[in-house]
């Protein structure tokens, strides 16, 4: 914490954020704001207040981390980092022996960190989610005989299923694109790739049909952001190192999941000490974008459905379509107008906006499992607004967002099918034929 | 913790719910501070009430134990004014935030005191409204914060500050008791003393908010200057010539660097001295002509270019980057000091070099961002909090910096309020005597002494308890019987003298100005005539101020001002003989106000005459000060029972190059409606008025049953295209017979002057929409303010006069031998 002291002392005590910070508008508590946190994170740099303070544990594990703080900051603080440098001076300081810690620190580092047991571990989370077990348990009522906190889980895996029926887009080959094709790196993740590989695979498929070369290396890890996040940096470094080697090709990385594409904008800063790695890991950096990003640089009349010259179709069938911001695909990737545009170029007037798109569902990683009183409060203003737009479908850019504004609907009775803006793109490819005559 | 504390919380969560109290020592960290973080006081608990209840439960428990308290909100003032001194107690209303009605009809918003700022403007926009004070923390700042502090902002310039923008607040008193304050009371100005009282005076649990029109169009300049200097003389010229603009911003070349480096960064031009920010608002027709005139200026006074805002985006863009300049100097330097201080326009350029001087003499980097229009300066200063002798210099250039504007003629605050911070620089500009009689208003709020104590007012040694009056043995007797007058005075000191007089012989006393209004009170003794009280003092036209005497009549005084282009905008009950200190006693408006004001809104400062004799001076100079508590609104319509005005100071506006009045002829129920119509149409009347046929054909107006009057005013195409739209609203509402007068002074002039003294006005103000309830005849003399509410007979009715306990306690500390009689509220006190 005291190396931050530089940067903690940016904040001027202005107090602009305090309204942008979804915690603060619900306690009203100083110290659950961004202003009084960095109050905090102080007060232990200076030696004012214990690193073992209870406020500072308290206060500092309320965070949802949604950086949105640092969009409305004048000065301009780098809270993010701060709040992970204070997570991880909480770690050594005040290591948490409760049964749900010990459950997650394990699983960090002894799954998360290892391909192989990764694999296993969603493997078998996938089996019993498609097997209706989620839906059985959540639908007879079961599901609410365990904890609160198991209730709402299993509603999480519940809603990483897919709204589309995907079968007949078939994945097309490298031979389909021709040596001119700009080659792109796709980062696939870990939730990515275990529970919402057909997002993956939907990336994939357009990128290709704007025209360029897709592979997905096979060495890549998680990006850590679950590792950092719980204050676990050198967890997290060691996934980046690793990620570091396996993209090393110089060619664009492409995300489609917020969460993930700002941790790796991030590396740059998460091993800007490690001289042997600094300087590859801003290079790395510099080259994550969201796949709305990616295709912005494709030219208006290069677009599939514009060289095919058909209407765009109507993949939404007239319901109504809306849409919400990723936290950290707005202040972490700042993709949030690219993503928006890509949606409404296929949803058009079905479009209803989400008042208060831009702020916290309450998922943050996986604060709703660790924090579930405050998350669940930060989603009910989120469900609120969801239904005062009557919209159908819900698309947002993030896996752990995806999950849990499907489950507080599916929970609160709220008819709402939420899915990835890229499947939407995938789905109105599919129907005007840009995949050949597809199905 | 001692054992009173945890009794206190015990007894404290009893009443919100132990949750909702914070009493951890780590957890009050955070409320050590506000926007200000060098002045740090931990408070002993943090308690968030949910409702007015609970809040005067909180207050009654902390006065049993004692206990002083500060109310907070955000916590974003810039005072040090939201810390408990003393371990007293943080009640804080975060947790209050709703906005509990808004009344569209007649443009008014209730709201709990933690609604941000900003959001009740977010609220009300689709009705095309808007709350017009606008600091730059809105985002986050409370209401309850903002009328505590009388908060300012950007557009305050041609609107004014929040002071002009609250209709009522619901106020606990120390010990639990609730008063609900109001703009249309009838007695004391309480509300406008409240308003920027800091919390030293009660805490708002609920605030009803005026709502302005959004205007409908709008231009934004961006001139750049090489040099500040330039830059100020431009500022001081464009007031001069008759321009109002709603905003006229500065900022000098380390701010735009600052800017230029943060998320607000908007393309200002990092190579300039000076930028300046210039907003014209109102309606469309027009506009372009005044934002020709004003970059005609600049470029007059040196501007190296000047441009409008490309667009809205643009225009949001350079506002928001002038709303963050303040935070954005975080990342030039660890700390700053923001500094708060108003002087004369006039005086900016002198002042603005020696700002730069005295940083420079203490080796600190200075930045400049401030409403050049209002001489508000807020000075930034660097440096880092880590280095004690830096510490040292910043506070010694601060004290100097404010000495400057002091002896410029101007204030150590103009919206930031005085709080901690500035508590010890308060006697910079009132006497000992001033800050007494401030004392007296606030023990009368605040008897138990327990409402955020250290705030604003050094310790002095007497203590703001009423003072005996000395008996002086050896005078002449003023009077032998009732009634009798004495040479009129010449002189403030010899006023003084017959008051001190008059109170050893225990004979009461009123003030007589022009005697338009004077119905003197058969108690009174002596009456003291102000005839002789009779200099304009001061006219300065770039600082769109006047100083005179309360002897003046207004006519004269507008007379003088019209040399300049300028007028005192007031229209008050008046024959041609009202005194300018009759027109504030009495605090009555005319069918104006609606466009300009009531006179509480055009006073800035006065000088008067206290039951003991003592010579005090409330407000300044300047037109934004918030500096001590705002007794010119306590002294403005309390008819001579608190004190006897001898000088005034008067905020001006610019006379408007065209006048022009829609008249038309109707049944009452179709010019009130038609009347409504014009108001919700977007248009800018300054006065609505409906009067009855027989009051119409008094001032030479001949009518069926009621006339409808509306006048316009601003330039020429402006007042065209208005006269044009509210004739063709009044065609569709069905009024046939309509006229438009383009020499329209006579009627407003006769209207004034409608004789009083034999046929005395009654006032009285409902909501606008209940005036169609109101029983209304052709036959007898009325006029209504269809705009405001307000509704004037012409009959005897013995106004209510009655003292509330909250303004007898007033009234007892400030005169407590009863000794002014001017108006009956004795009777009932």
């Amino acid at each position: 914490m005291a190396q931050q002291g530089e940067k903690l002392l940016a904040c001027i005590h202005c107090g602009l954020c305090l309204e942008a910070c979804p915690t603060y508008v619900i306690t009203g508590d100083e110290n659950d704001g961004p202003r009084g946190r960095l109050y905090l994170m102080r007060a232990v740099a200076e030696g004012r207040l214990e690193n073992t303070s209870d406020a500072f544990r308290t206060h500092i594990d309320r965070c949802l981390g949604c950086r949105a703080c640092e969009q409305v900051c004048p000065a301009g603080v780098e809270y993010g980092q701060l709040l992970e440098a204070s997570r991880e001076e909480l770690s050594r300081a005040q290591p948490k022996s409760d049964f749900t810690d010990k459950v997650l620190r394990f699983v960090l580092k002894h799954v998360w960190l290892s391909r192989t047991r990764l694999r296993l571990f969603f493997g078998s989370a996938r089996v019993f989610r498609d097997l209706g077990l989620p839906r059985f348990l959540l639908k007879t009522g079961l599901a609410r005989l365990f904890s609160q906190r198991a209730h709402f889980a299993l509603a999480l895996l519940e809603n990483s299923r897919t709204i589309f029926h995907t079968s007949g887009k078939s994945v097309p080959s490298a031979s389909q694109t021709d040596g001119q094709s700009p080659p792109v790196l796709l980062f696939a993740g870990c939730v990515g790739g275990g529970l919402f590989a057909r997002v993956n695979r939907a990336t994939e498929r357009v990128l290709f049909a704007n025209g360029f070369k897709v592979s997905a290396p096979e060495d890549q890890v998680c990006c850590g952001a679950l590792h950092a996040h719980a204050g676990d940096l050198d967890g997290a470094r060691e996934l980046a190192r690793k990620n570091i080697a396996a993209f090393k090709s110089g060619e664009p990385i492409v995300t489609n999941a917020g969460g993930c594409g700002a941790m790796l904008a991030s590396y740059g800063h998460l091993l800007a000490n490690d001289a042997s790695v600094a300087e590859a890991a801003a290079q790395f950096s510099s080259r994550v974008r969201d796949v709305s990003q990616q295709l912005q640089t494709v030219e208006a009349e290069a677009a599939p459905l514009n060289k095919k010259a058909r209407s765009v179709p109507d993949t939404t069938n007239g319901r109504c379509v809306t849409y919400d911001t990723s936290c950290h695909l707005l202040y972490g990737q700042h993709a949030g107008d690219a993503s928006q545009q890509m949606l409404s170029a296929v949803v058009g007037p079905n479009f209803v906006p989400l008042e208060g798109s831009e702020r916290c569902c309450g998922a943050a990683g996986i604060y709703n499992m660790l924090q579930p009183e405050m998350s669940g409060r930060v989603l009910q203003e989120k469900l609120d607004h969801v239904r005062e737009t009557k919209a159908q479908i819900l698309a947002t850019g993030n896996p752990g967002c995806q999950m849990q504004i499907g489950a507080g609907a599916q929970l609160a009775g709220i008819k709402l099918q939420v899915c990835h803006p890229i499947e939407l793109i995938d789905e109105a490819y599919a129907q005007a034929g840009v995949y050949g005559d597809g199905e | 913790m001692d054992q009173l504390t945890d009794k206190l919380i015990d007894n404290l969560g009893a009443i919100v719910g132990r949750e909702n109290v914070l009493s951890k020592a780590d957890e009050l960290l955070v409320y050590e501070c506000d926007g200000l973080p060098h002045h740090k006081h931990r408070p002993r608990a943090v308690v968030f009430p949910s409702s007015t209840e609970e809040t005067s439960a909180i207050m009654r428990e902390l006065a049993r134990a004692k206990v002083s308290f500060t109310p907070r909100g955000a916590g974003t003032g810039l005072s040090g004014g939201a810390l408990a001194l003393d371990s007293g107690v943080v009640i804080e209303f975060a947790r209050m935030r709703k906005i509990l009605r808004i009344d569209v009809e007649n443009r008014l918003a209730v709201v709990q005191p933690g609604v941000v700022n900003l959001h009740v403007s977010r609220a009300v926009l689709p009705y095309d409204l808007y709350y017009v004070p606008d600091p730059s923390s809105q985002p986050s700042c409370t209401i309850g914060g903002n009328i505590a502090e009388s908060a300012g902002g950007i557009h305050c310039l041609k609107y004014g500050t929040t002071t002009d923008h609250v209709l009522g607040c619901r106020v606990v008193l120390a010990g639990g008791e609730i008063v609900d304050l109001s703009a249309e009371y009838n007695g004391y100005d309480l509300l406008g003393t409240y308003v920027g009282s800091e919390g030293t005076f009660g805490i708002t649990t609920e605030a009803t908010l005026r709502l302005s029109q959004v205007p409908p169009a709008v231009r934004t300049l961006l001139a750049e200057f090489a040099e500040v200097d330039d830059a100020s003389h431009a500022v001081s010229a464009i007031i001069a010539a008759g321009v109002m603009p709603a905003a006229l911003e500065m900022m000098d070349r380390e701010i735009i660097r600052a800017v230029e480096a943060s998320v607000f960064a908007a393309g200002l031009p990092p190579d300039a001295g000076a930028a300046l920010l210039i907003e014209l608002d109102g309606i469309e027709a027009g506009l372009d002509d005044e934002a020709r005139k004003v970059t005609g200026i600049c470029m007059e006074y040196g501007a190296r270019n000047c441009r409008l805002a490309r667009d809205e985006t643009e225009r949001k863009k350079l506002w928001a980057a002038r709303k963050g300049a303040f935070g954005a100097i975080g990342r030039i330097s660890p700390d700053s000091m923001i500094q708060d201080a108003v002087v004369p326009r006039s005086r900016l350029p002198e002042v603005l070099h020696a700002a730069y001087d005295i940083a420079a003499r203490h080796q600190l980097r200075i930045a400049n961002v401030f409403h050049a229009g209002d001489g508000n300066l807020h000075p930034l200063i660097c440096f880092d909090s880590r280095s004690a002798d830096q510490v040292r210099r910043v506070k010694e250039a601060g004290r100097e910096l404010m000495e400057v504007c002091v002896a410029a003629g101007g204030t150590i605050t103009g919206e930031h309020g005085v709080g901690l911070d500035k508590r010890d620089l308060l006697p910079l500009v009132f006497s000992e005597a001033d800050m007494n009689a401030m004392l007296s208003v606030r023990a009368a709020f605040d008897p138990l002494g327990l409402c955020n104590p250290g705030k604003i007012i050094p310790m002095l040694r007497g203590c703001g308890e009423a003072r005996a009056i000395s008996a002086e043995t050896n005078a002449v007797p003023l009077a032998t019987k009732l009634q009798s007058a004495v040479p009129p005075p010449d002189s403030i000191e010899e006023l003084s003298e017959i008051v001190k007089r008059a109170a050893a012989q225990g004979l009461t006393i009123t003030p007589a100005g022009g005697r338009t209004l004077l119905n003197t009170n058969p108690a009174t003794n002596l009456i003291v005539e102000m005839s002789r009280f009779n200099k304009i003092i001061e006219h300065e036209p770039a600082d769109l101020i006047a100083v005179a005497q309360a002897g003046v009549p207004l006519t004269t005084f507008n007379q003088k001002l019209a040399e300049n282009g300028q007028w005192l905008p007031l229209d008050p009950p008046d024959n041609g003989h009202a005194t300018l200190g009759g027109i504030i006693a009495t605090g009555l408006g005319g069918p104006q106000q609606f466009g300009y004001g009531r006179p509480r809104g055009s006073v800035i400062g006065m000088t008067v005459v206290l039951a003991d004799g003592s010579i005090v001076k409330a407000g300044g100079r300047v037109v934004k000060n918030v500096a001590g508590y705002d007794l010119c609104k306590l002294f403005t319509g309390s008819y001579g029972t608190l004190g006897i005005i001898t000088e005034l100071i008067f905020k001006l506006r610019p006379r408007p190059a065209r006048e022009a009045t829609v008249v038309a002829n109707g049944s009452i129920p179709e010019l009130l409606a038609a009347a409504r119509g014009v108001l919700d149409a977007r248009l800018f009347p300054v006065g609505v008025e409906l009067l009855s046929s027989s009051l119409a054909s008094r001032i030479g107006i001949e009518v069926d049953s009621a006339a409808l009057l509306i006048r316009f005013a601003g330039n020429e195409k402006g007042v065209a295209y208005q006269v044009e739209q509210a004739l063709l609203h009044l065609k569709n509402a069905s009024i046939e017979e309509t006229g438009v007068a383009s020499d329209d002074s006579w009627i407003w002039q006769n209207l004034a002057a409608v004789p009083v003294r034999e046929a005395p006005s009654f006032a009285t103000h409902v909501l606008p929409t209940k005036l169609a309830d109101t029983s209304l005849d052709s036959h007898s003399l009325w006029q209504v303010g269809v705009a405001d509410g307000r509704v004037r007979t012409f009959k005897h009715v013995q106004p209510n006069t009655s003292l509330d306990p909250l303004s007898q306690r007033v009234k007892h500390n400030l005169d407590p031998l009863n000794l002014f009689r001017g108006h009956d509220y004795e009777h009932a006190a």
